[in-house]
């Protein structure tokens, strides 16, 4: 492993389980799995593990949540992402339920995340009823219930 | 709360993360957004315009030490306190956001 991805780690996990507490923290984290199994993730409160509606995206979010769970973090989800058409909500649904995990919501596929982004425009900026700018509003929503 | 939001390159991990970010700030809290990816495209998604993109700057490698604990593991940990780190090196984004980048660590040093 690069040295320099080490210090990222170990800076994501040092500023998080210090942080005290009044302020929400939101990390992108670094895609892929291996910073999940060196612990980068252990001091959060809720871990969203975002899947695509194809297999290898299914699979990955399936090890992360795995993964997650292992870290002892108080709540651990799932959040389907670009979700088309009632067939990609039937594979979501019935992979998360085979496999045991828990399906927080579905963000639907957008244009208008594409439009935005070429515009250099914050999706929720170019256009705050998009519909999976709303998702990602109600899903704020439902965690701070 | 603090979240983490991971997936699979190209899942719309950062979408979700910087827009549930801005959501959360919107309704009053306040939130700090970490950009832990090593290709950091978060500051886009919150909103930033490109004159406060160009303050981001890398966090300098000696914000970590090396110290051994009682139990012999030797670990990293922050030589100042998360709160001056985050006045110094964080952003500002829209809705009060602060933003920090962790990626851009990697450009500091030789791996």
């Amino acid at each position: 492993m690069c040295r320099a991805h080490a210090t990222v780690r170990g800076l994501v996990g040092e500023l998080v389980s210090r942080e005290e507490g009044d302020r929400d923290l939101v990390i992108d984290m670094e895609a892929g799995l291996e910073h999940l199994s060196r612990g980068t993730g252990r001091h959060v409160s809720t871990f969203l593990a975002v899947m695509e509606p194809y297999f290898r995206s299914m699979e990955t979010a399936r090890r992360a949540v795995t993964l997650a769970r292992e870290l002892d973090i108080g709540r651990v989800e799932v959040v389907a992402n670009k979700v088309r058409d009632p067939e990609d909500r039937e594979a979501i649904a019935s992979f998360c339920a085979s496999h045991d995990l828990p399906l927080l919501t579905a963000v639907p596929y957008d244009d208008s995340l594409i439009r935005s982004e070429r515009h250099g425009s914050a999706p929720i900026d170019w256009d705050r009823d998009a519909p999976a700018v709303k998702a990602i509003r109600d899903l704020a929503s439902s965690l701070t219930a | 709360m603090r979240i983490a939001i991971a997936g699979k390159g190209g899942s719309g991990k950062t979408t979700i993360a910087g827009t549930l970010a801005r959501s959360l700030a919107r309704s009053g809290r306040p939130v700090l957004a970490i950009d832990a990816d090593s290709n950091p495209n978060l500051a886009t998604v919150l909103g930033l315009d490109p004159e406060r993109s160009r303050e981001i700057v890398d966090l300098p490698r000696d914000l970590l030490e090396k110290r051994t604990g009682e139990d012999g593991v030797t670990r990293s940990v922050f030589a100042a306190d998360p709160d001056e780190i985050v006045a110094e090196y964080a952003v500002d984004a829209p809705d009060g956001i602060r933003m920090l980048v962790m990626g851009t660590i990697h450009h500091s040093g030789a791996g």
